[in-house]
């Protein structure tokens, strides 16, 4: 993380950095617990991946995506002709909002009603957040332009 | 793209990696801490061992290209920044593999108990609560947190 971090405030960074290692933390823990609920349907992992999206990913979603926003108006990007990576990783972390409110809504569901297809649509969603999350990482990391 | 670029996404992508990893483990554990039965205690804990190869692959990405960048960047390897995020993180996964250790025991008596009519023993309930155990793996969560702060704050440079 050498070059990442070279001329830029401490806190926005950090804070940007560590909440994007939660989120993908809390989404894996998600998506391990409901993909596990497929061949062991048992009431704890619906109420697992329910506490586990609402408690961890969600505040680490808000932790990322608030502080990027800081550094965003700290460098003086101004929304015309922005790198590519910036705009993936906007992209990923807006829609990645919208994905990990509807998973949690359907792990809610999950757990109060116990269907086993609210189960698998949460597995779908948080593997392919999880493989969004990745490409943001390595786009923003590395820099594509 | 440079190569350059790629060590540092790739040492980044380890980094996710490991405290990703750290904090799905972390997860875990509470969420084994508030089961209930026996059952449920050693499936949570069981599904620690999945994101295990996931914290190896990210402590390796981040010691070797982290090293690897420190001299392409032109660093000191003498650095306090440099030699203290080394240790601190030999510190954190030592402490975590020893934590882990424990956690192992407990998921071992969950799953005995499990078979035994699903029923908590006193046992359980303290490989679960033991202090030592809980606090090296919290320590070596700590440890690998200073690592990230050290590796953005960079003192000294």
């Amino acid at each position: 993380m050498t070059l990442l971090a070279l001329g830029r405030p401490f806190w926005p960074l950090f804070l940007h950095v560590f909440g994007a290692m939660s989120l993908f933390g809390a989404t894996a823990t998600a998506a391990l617990l409901a993909w596990a609920a497929w061949r062991r349907p048992v009431p704890v992992l619906a109420r697992s991946t329910f506490w586990s999206l609402l408690l961890v990913a969600l505040p680490a979603w808000v932790i990322m995506r608030a502080d990027g926003q800081w550094i965003y108006s700290n460098e003086g990007f101004s929304g015309d002709n922005d790198p590519s990576w910036l705009g993936i990783g906007f992209t990923v972390a807006d829609i990645g909002l919208i994905v990990l409110l509807v998973s949690t809504g359907l792990a809610y569901w999950w757990q109060r009603s116990g269907n086993a297809v609210a189960a698998r649509v949460v597995a779908g969603l948080t593997t392919l957040y999880l493989a969004a999350l990745v490409v943001a990482w390595l786009a923003m990391s590395a820099k594509w332009n | 793209m440079l190569a350059a670029q790629w060590l540092l996404a790739f040492h980044i992508t380890g980094g996710f990696l490991l405290l990703g990893g750290a904090v799905a483990a972390g997860a875990l554990n509470v969420l084994a801490l508030r089961a209930q039965k026996p059952s449920e205690i050693a499936l949570l804990l069981g599904l620690v061992r999945f994101v295990v190869p996931l914290i190896g692959l990210g402590a390796l990405l981040t010691l070797v290209l982290g090293l690897w960048l420190v001299h392409h960047d032109g660093f000191s390897y003498g650095a306090f920044w440099v030699w203290a995020a080394v240790v601190l993180w030999v510190i954190g996964n030592a402490l975590g593999g020893r934590g882990g250790r424990i956690q192992e025991r407990a998921r071992e008596e969950a799953q005995r108990c499990a078979a035994e009519g699903d029923v908590s023993t006193d046992r359980l309930r303290e490989l679960l609560r033991d202090p030592a155990g809980n606090a090296m793996s919290w320590g070596s969560g700590v440890a690998i947190l200073l690592v990230l702060v050290l590796m953005i704050w960079k003192p000294g440079s």
